[in-house]
Order: C-alpha cells, then sequence, then structure tokens
C-alpha cells in the first residue's frame, strides 16, 4: 500500500532529477557564453553567411536554455506546492 | 601554422567546446523527472510540474538543435576558407561518446526518443543491470511475475538473494518488477534499516555508530551491487545513523531504492534472520504474512566485528 511517505520520496527523487539538470542547463550556458565570446572574436569582419548562422544559432540556443531553466522553476514549485500539501 | 590554419584552429575549437553533452545531460535528467511525476499522478489531476517540465524538455531540445545548426554552420564557414578537408562538423559528444563535459555525467542512450510513462520498465532494468551487472532474463518470463510482486515482496525477494549471497537470483528479482515497485524500495526502507540497524548495534543507531556499521555491512553490499555508486552506501549509513551525509550530491533514485534494499538484506544476514523477519517490521507487511518466529533479541554487533 502506497503512504504519503512513498509519494514524497518519489517526488523528491523527481525534484533530485530536475536540480540536476537545472546544474547541466547553467554549466551549458556558461559554456555557450564563452563559445559566442570566443567566436565574435575570431570571426570578428566577417560578413559571410555562414558566420551570420553561426551567430543567430548560439544566440537562439541561449535563449532557449534560458526558457528551459525558467520551466524547471516553475515545475519545481509546482511540485513542491503539491508535497506541501501532503 | 598559417595565420588561416590558426584560426581554422580555433573555429574548431569552439566548434567542438559547444555543450552539446551538458544539454542532452540535462534533456535526460528533465525526462527522468518526468518519467517518476507521470508515475506518482498517474490518477491525479493535480499536474505536479508535468506539463512545465515537458516544456522545459522541449526548450531544451531547441537549444540542442540550434547547436547543431552553429556546427553546421562553422563547418561551412570552414569549407569557405577552404580547410573543409579536414573540418566536418565535429563528432557530436553525445552521440561520439556520451558527453565530455564530466561534471553531470550523462545517461547511457541519451538520443533515445523520450518515452512514455509506460516504458517506466526499460529504464529501470538498464540502471538495474548497470548496478548489479546481471542482464534482464527473458521478457516472457518477467511479465507474469510483474503482475504479482509488490514492494514488502520484492524487499523479502532482495533479503533473501542476499542472504543467499547469489547475485544472479537478485538481479533476476529486481529485474522481475516494474519500476514503480523497485522505487519505491526508498520508502519502505528507513525505518526498517533503523530498526535493523540498533538490533544489531544493541542500542539506537548514533552518528558515531556509521564507521562500525560501514565495517558490517559496506563491503557485502558493494560485492552484490558493483555498480553501485561508492559513496551512496556511506550516505544511507549517515542517514540511518542520524549524521551528515558526505555524498558528492544525490543518487539516481533507483540507485538508493536497490542500495537501501540491498543494505537492508545485509544488515538481516548479519542479525542472523532470515526474510521472514521484515514481517514484523516493514510498515506494508504483516498482513499478509504470518508473525516472524526469528529471536527478538539478537546478538548486538561488536565493535571490531568483520565484515561478512
Amino acid at each position: 500500500m502506497a503512504s504519503v511517505a512513498e509519494v514524497r520520496a518519489a517526488v523528491d527523487a523527481a525534484l533530485q532529477q530536475v536540480t540536476e539538470g537545472q546544474a547541466a542547463i547553467q554549466a551549458a550556458r556558461e559554456k555557450l557564453g564563452e563559445a559566442q565570446q570566443s567566436l565574435a572574436a575570431a570571426l570578428d569582419g566577417s560578413g559571410n553567411d555562414a558566420v551570420s548562422a553561426a551567430h543567430a544559432s548560439l544566440s537562439q540556443a541561449d535563449q532557449q536554455l534560458e526558457e528551459c531553466l525558467g520551466a524547471t522553476l516553475l515545475a519545481v514549485e509546482q511540485a513542491q506546492t503539491y508535497t506541501a500539501m501532503l | 601554422m598559417s595565420l588561416l590554419e590558426e584560426l581554422g584552429a580555433q573555429l574548431r575549437a569552439t566548434s567542438d567546446e559547444l555543450p552539446t553533452g551538458l544539454v542532452s545531460a540535462a534533456m535526460e535528467r528533465l525526462r527522468s523527472a518526468t518519467e517518476l511525476l507521470n508515475w506518482v499522478r498517474q490518477t491525479s489531476v493535480d499536474p505536479m510540474g508535468v506539463p512545465q517540465l515537458g516544456n522545459a524538455t522541449e526548450h531544451a531540445e531547441h537549444a540542442a538543435a540550434a547547436l547543431h545548426l552553429a556546427q553546421d554552420a562553422i563547418a561551412a564557414y570552414l569549407g569557405v576558407l577552404g580547410l573543409a578537408a579536414d573540418a566536418g562538423p565535429p563528432q557530436d559528444s553525445d552521440r561520439a561518446d556520451g558527453g565530455r563535459e564530466g561534471q553531470v555525467a550523462p545517461p547511457p542512450r541519451l538520443e533515445e526518443p523520450q518515452p512514455p510513462p509506460e516504458r517506466l520498465g526499460p529504464w529501470w532494468q538498464d540502471r538495474i543491470q548497470k548496478l548489479t551487472g546481471e542482464a534482464p532474463a527473458g521478457a516472457d518470463e518477467e511479465g507474469a511475475e510483474r503482475v504479482r510482486v509488490d514492494t514488502g515482496e520484492l524487499l523479502r525477494r532482495v533479503a533473501g538473494s542476499v542472504r543467499s549471497g547469489d547475485r544472479a537470483r537478485l538481479g533476476r528479482d529486481l529485474h522481475a518488477v516494474h519500476a514503480s515497485t523497485g522505487l519505491a524500495l526508498s520508502a519502505v526502507t528507513p525505518p526498517v534499516l533503523h530498526r535493523l540497524a540498533g538490533d544489531l548495534l544493541g542500542h539506537e543507531p548514533r552518528p558515531e555508530d556509521v564507521p562500525r556499521l560501514r565495517t558490517a555491512a559496506a563491503g557485502r553490499v558493494r560485492s552484490l551491487l558493483p555498480g553501485t555508486p561508492p559513496a551512496l552506501v556511506d550516505t544511507l549509513l549517515a542517514r540511518i545513523c542520524r549524521a551528515p551525509a558526505n555524498g558528492d550530491g544525490p543518487a539516481h533514485p533507483a540507485d538508493s531504492a536497490v542500495t537501501s534494499s540491498v543494505l537492508t538484506g545485509v544488515l538481516l544476514a548479519r542479525l542472523g534472520r532470515d526474510a521472514t523477519a521484515l514481517d514484523a517490521i516493514t510498515p506494508d507487511a504483516g498482513t499478509r504474512r504470518p508473525p516472524s518466529t526469528e529471536p527478538a533479541t539478537p546478538e548486538p554487533l561488536g565493535r571490531h566485528d568483520a565484515d561478512a
């Protein structure tokens, strides 16, 4: 028979996974920022379409990661609200 | 090295260092979390954050795709520079080596499509294989077993396998259940472990008892679960003794559940009890089993008791 402790343990386990995911996302954003700086320095002065595409893709990746992080924060809040009511 | 070669090398390095592995690791963690929450909320109308996790996973997937596009664009530009011969798109760390960032180790099979809730089984089986080193048996014989086994029964089976020292049987027991049944071991075992540790020590477990319990149990747990993270047993023992844990971070939920159950079996064996003794102390047991006939007062653990 399931218990409140069991439900809480499972939700806590899920939140641990989310926390690890958030750490990975934050680390990815830091690396991405470094890559953007490195690319900007190396390709300064280029007007090639491929260069513009690379810059745009990196910006988009960063924006998606930011939104990803925001969504995980909402998810954690909602899960914690639920377990607080148990 | 010419200026052009230097520029090419710099671009390749930048492309190689894009955090594709980290993003994949994040996606895998979010998927695992979604699976767990989906299992918890199967019959609940409360979303429990699952839709938000779905959005988060989708954003991470888009980020991964954008990173690959950036790598393709850099490769194309290297081609424009005339460096195309050795400048193909960098090997995707996810596909090549499972990620190289190291700080957040990506779990296996990162590129699999997101499994729906009913595919929790393979996820569990994979983890059990990693922990025990035992491959799952044929699907047909497992199917019938999974219908019947609940968490209390699983704990008894694990304890029986531990007592006999049969790792293959332990692997079969764990492979044969649904992930939800196995994960629930995390909720069932803490009071049992605390009680057994107290019986073994002859008093309520205290922080200073961690080394004695480690000597008594850790070696046997690791021999039965060669894939369990080394720090996890210490973390579990610290919890039993209400001591601060010094683990390297949160363990995989399956690792905690399985290692807790095996530790339960080891402590039982050290007390000279068999699996039926769990009936008296497991929270949901007792109604399906006759009372234990095991001795109620075990011999306390000696201060220099050797590992079993």
